[in-house]
């Protein structure tokens, strides 16, 4: 019942929408007041039908109705109530209607504050956009096609062909299939929200851009299109931040950004956002760049759309962890995509000769110049990334089935656009505030900073070691722009403090880049044994059992409990202790490591890494182990590690499974129980041969033959074995001397063979029988199950160098520009009552200083 | 034409050309563990799922995880990853590796784990008992 009305809802939104569309059309064309106000009525509408549509998804999500597909797919009955809010928009079809509804709220600010000159045809821009996304979601057949897919659709509906259903078709599921616990974060419930609020507010200097377009009134759209288009890159870029933040504190990947194509999703809208803020800005200063401006505004939201369509047609299939299956929408999608740009191209040709054409030519030296080839520079490294993400589909004319680049081929492209754009938003940023009429005046303002930056450079260099030429020029780069906007920002503070968003953004932005040089030195720590080991992995000098030299290095280290070990030559790492706390999840361990750092006088600090059993949905009862990182965040650097795996994690492996699946062994070699159950073992060792019994490893150098006065009372004849025993866990190694005789007794000859105890041990040794054809000796060993198995730990321990400063360049970029969106809707406010007064428009903000 | 123009289309015109050189460079294939052994040693990606029931597990000495994957044309081979057995492994409906063949062994350092959460053709199968509750 409740689904027929929510599908019902979101078909009245889509008819509302029509008509919205439809009136703001007329409205466009022959002004009216009754028309625009049918058109925003229609619109709120909608709005409030979406509304309460999304409402009645809450409801059931919230009430567990499982006959509902989105309900049982997204979630379960142990879900807690943040995470059944969250499941709202964990689908596609949710978070369209996310989409959706954001867009909605967006629209009600546009309403109200837009000037008439482009409120109508902004609307109808505004709403067509929206048009298609409601499109998405209706689910209804037409002609034996589903159009859209509803969230609202029965599990019925979804899979029709369930034997289930014959049955009892009243059937519900007693438990939906859940949410996966890696998506179980309040991550989860705050980073989608800016996502969509981002790609709401993207369309707003696209609909402008065009409303500009069809009014051809090319100049004024800026004043109110600027503080939306900061608004949606501040919205995409905190949405960024956290979807970086989150993947990198709760995935075994390592890193905070593996060019994902979803990933690069947000991050190419935004490079776009930002280029066509500053065409923007310098079309506010010097009336130029307005066809950038147009170009930008409408190619950021196109790419939004884009991006839209590689991640939800399934196109990226093998290329994305998590890129969504085809729903169905794969036409719809195109449709979009192409309706948006087909829009935008043509009002664009056919208002082209119209438009006003640049008469004069700007200076190489000019702000406007040099703001204009920044952004173009922007804008490239967003084609650049664009094309890695289309592997998929223009990988085709390359190779056959296209995987995607390498990481490399985004990382290595983006260093000279980093250090193109660095050294460009200083010589910028000066043209802006300062009078600079030559190179000669820009180079006196420079000196400072640039006397800093050479000097601070060379510390950098010399200090952190660094070889790599290309690195060097980075470095040297980002150092520029950071203290040559920076020099700027404190002159700037000076004397105007509310202006300071601009140079603070470019702060930001350096200190980011420095940060991200700290990938390059990104490093698992590893003791002195392993890193040997995979050195002569890379000298193709170790063998494995089938004769073939091993191709891979480890990148983890094996630690036994209380047993210290140095990693990365600097710090003792030692395994104190592993539990079952179940914390957050049943069944959740915790491992406690030392870590000293005996550079720093053996300053300890604890990380503690879990590991937790999630039941896999796939199959009933199987249960995967699961790591959950641990990041100790430092300025300088951050200690990333996880537990890959542990004796108690193949201790619990049996109690979870319960013989329910064949469970994924973590089979260990170092102890070697003795199959038949027995408590003593007999081993033969030839001279000169080596042996391993449980942690030891035996070799027997040689006998030593006793002179008859030191044979045992009554012996005809004594022998003793030099054996050597290695412990192979703590590397110990001592010798045994067992003794061999044959004693008479009466007529019979006996063996003597006397008890010898292990060091470090609770195992007994005894020298049985000696074969002297074939020098062959019999030890007996005892005590082999008593034997504690010593509790191990595999660690990945990384260190990233770097990440916070990272993390400090996103927030000041933040800061910077949320100052920025202050000044400017003020900026536009007293614009617009100055419009109404009928007062001279000055753009008198930008003062030099 | 202005000389600023013509500086600028060839800058773009070798700009172009040297990104698409360079991605085509960087792009591979997805291709079958059978190609991949011909091609033995060099760079490979391969597609396939994960069979459940042939030997798999953790090797303590190497620090290796090993499994089979069954590849799209149906081929199995034993592949060895030099990392913990990743996040949702279990679950996946679908594995990429990536890595080199050699001596019919998948040698691969980097995995990529298809999970099915937000897959919408995965079907749940209810039993009989269940669906009388």
């Amino acid at each position: 019942m409740i689904g027929i009305i929510g599908k019902s809802l979101i078909i009245l939104a889509f008819l509302s929408s029509i008509l919205a569309i439809l009136f703001y059309y007329l409205d466009s064309k022959k002004p009216n007041q009754r028309l625009s106000t049918l058109g925003h009525s229609f619109f709120i509408l909608k709005g409030v039908f979406i509304t309460v549509a999304s409402g009645l998804l809450v409801y059931l999500l919230f009430t567990n109705q499982f006959q509902y597909y989105y309900v049982y797919n997204y979630t379960s009955l142990d879900l807690q109530a943040q995470y059944l809010a969250a499941a709202f928009y964990s689908g596609q079809e949710g978070s369209f209607m996310l989409w959706v509804l954001m867009s909605f709220l967006v629209g009600l600010a546009l309403i109200k504050w837009t000037s008439p000159v482009y409120r109508s045809p902004m609307m109808f821009f505004f709403s067509l956009t929206q048009f298609f996304l409601l499109f998405m979601l209706l689910g209804i057949d037409v002609f034996g096609n589903t159009l859209g897919a509803s969230p609202f659709r029965t599990l019925q509906e979804q899979m029709p062909n369930l034997p289930v259903w014959a049955v009892n078709p009243d059937f519900v599921p007693a438990d939906g299939s859940g949410l996966n616990d890696l998506l179980r974060s309040p991550w989860i419930v705050i980073h989608p929200p800016f996502i969509f609020l981002g790609f709401a507010m993207m369309t707003i200097p696209y609909a402008f851009a065009l409303a500009a377009l069809w009014r051809r009134a090319y100049q004024d759209w800026i004043y109110p299109a600027l503080p939306w288009a900061l608004g949606a890159n501040l919205s995409l870029l905190i949405a960024i931040f956290l979807g970086g933040y989150w993947a990198y504190e709760t995935l075994s990947f390592g890193g905070y950004w593996a060019w994902d194509p979803v990933e690069n999703a947000s991050l190419v809208p935004w490079i776009v956002g930002v280029a066509g803020i500053h065409t923007m800005l310098i079309q506010r200063r010097s009336a130029s760049s307005k066809k950038a401006s147009l170009i930008f505004a409408i190619l950021a939201y196109i790419l939004v759309v884009y991006q839209t369509f590689l991640t939800r047609s399934g196109v990226l299939g093998e290329a994305s962890v998590h890129s969504f299956v085809d729903l169905g929408l794969y036409n719809q999608l195109l449709l979009f995509v192409f309706a948006m740009i087909i829009m935008a191209v043509v009002l664009f040709a056919l208002r082209y000769k119209d438009m006003p054409s640049q008469e004069r030519e700007d200076p190489i030296l000019s702000k406007e110049f040099m703001m204009f080839a920044g952004a173009l520079v922007l804008f490239m490294s967003g084609l650049v990334i664009i094309l890695g993400t289309s592997s998929p589909i223009i990988g085709h004319f390359f190779v056959a089935n296209p995987t995607p680049p390498e990481m490399s081929f985004y990382n290595n492209w983006s260093i000279p656009f980093a250090v193109a754009i660095s050294i460009m938003t200083v010589i910028t940023q000066h043209l802006w505030w300062k009078k600079i009429a030559n190179v000669e005046d820009l180079a006196t303002h420079l000196t400072w900073p640039i006397v800093i930056t050479s000097v601070v450079t060379v510390a950098t260099i010399v200090l952190g070691d660094i070889r790599n030429p290309v690195y060097m020029i980075y470095i040297l780069a980002a150092y520029f722009a950071l203290f040559g906007n920076g020099w700027l920002m404190i002159n700037i503070y000076r004397s105007k403090p509310r202006m300071i968003g601009g140079t603070l953004t470019h702060v930001g932005f350096a200190v980011m880049l420095l940060g991200f040089m700290g990938s390059a030195f990104d490093r698992p720590m590893l003791d002195a044994e392993t890193k040997r080991y995979n050195q002569a992995v890379q000298r193709g000098d170790v063998i494995d059992s089938d004769g073939f030299p091993v191709v891979q290095p480890m990148h983890m280290i094996e630690l036994f409990k209380d047993e210290p070990k140095l990693i990365d030559d600097r710090y003792l790492v030692t395994f104190l202790d592993a539990r079952i706390t179940e914390d957050n999840r049943p069944g959740e361990q915790e491992y406690t490591l030392r870590i000293e750092d005996t550079k720093r006088n053996n300053r300890a600090f604890y990380i503690k890494p879990q590991v937790y059993p999630m039941l896999a949905s796939s199959q009933m009862g199987s249960v995967s182990w699961t790591v959950d990182p641990e990041v100790s965040m430092g300025f300088f650097s951050d200690i990333y590690s996880y537990v890959a795996g542990s004796s108690l994690v193949d201790r619990e492996f049996d109690n979870w499974n319960q013989g329910q699946f064949s469970p994924v062994e973590q089979s260990s070699e170092i102890i070697i129980y003795d199959g038949s159950g027995q408590e003593t073992k007999t081993v033969r060792i030839r001279r000169g041969g080596t042996i391993t019994v449980d942690n030891f490893v035996i070799s027997f150098s040689d006998f030593e033959f006793l002179p008859p006065e030191e044979y045992p009372a009554n012996a005809t004849i004594a022998v003793k074995a030099m054996l050597e025993m290695q412990n192979t866990v703590t590397g110990d190694v001592f010798s045994v001397r067992p003794t061999f005789a044959i004693i008479r007794e009466g007529d019979s000859n006996n063996t003597f063979a006397p008890v010898e105890e292990i060091e470090g041990s609770n195992m007994t040794l005894q020298f049985t029988n000696v074969n002297p054809n074939s020098e062959e000796i019999e030890l007996q060993i005892s005590g082999i199950h008593s034997v504690e198995e010593k509790e191990w730990v595999l660690l990945t321990i990384e260190k990233k160098p770097f990440v916070s400063v990272v993390w400090l360049g996103t927030i000041l970029l933040m800061i910077g520009f949320s100052v920025s969106i202050v000044r400017r809707w003020n900026d536009q406010k007293r614009r617009e009552v100055n419009e109404k007064r009928g007062v001279k428009q000055d753009d008198d903000n930008e003062m030099y200083t | 034409m202005k000389p600023r123009l013509i500086v600028g289309l060839v800058f773009m015109i070798a700009f172009t050309s040297l990104v698409l050189y360079n991605f085509s460079g960087s792009i591979g294939s997805y291709i079958d563990f059978e190609e991949a052994q011909v091609r033995e040693g060099s760079k490979a990606y391969v597609i396939g799922t994960w069979v459940r029931d042939m030997p798999h597990g953790f090797n303590n000495e190497s620090r290796t995880f090993n499994f089979h994957m069954m590849d799209e044309q149906g081929n199995i081979r034993r592949v060895v990853y030099n990392n913990a057995k990743p996040q949702n492994f279990e679950d996946a409906i679908q594995l990429v590796v990536k890595g080199s063949m050699s001596n019919e062994v998948f040698y691969s350092d980097d995995m990529l784990v298809k999970c099915p959460s937000k897959y919408n053709d995965e079907s749940p199968e209810f039993t009989a008992a269940e669906a009388a509750i």
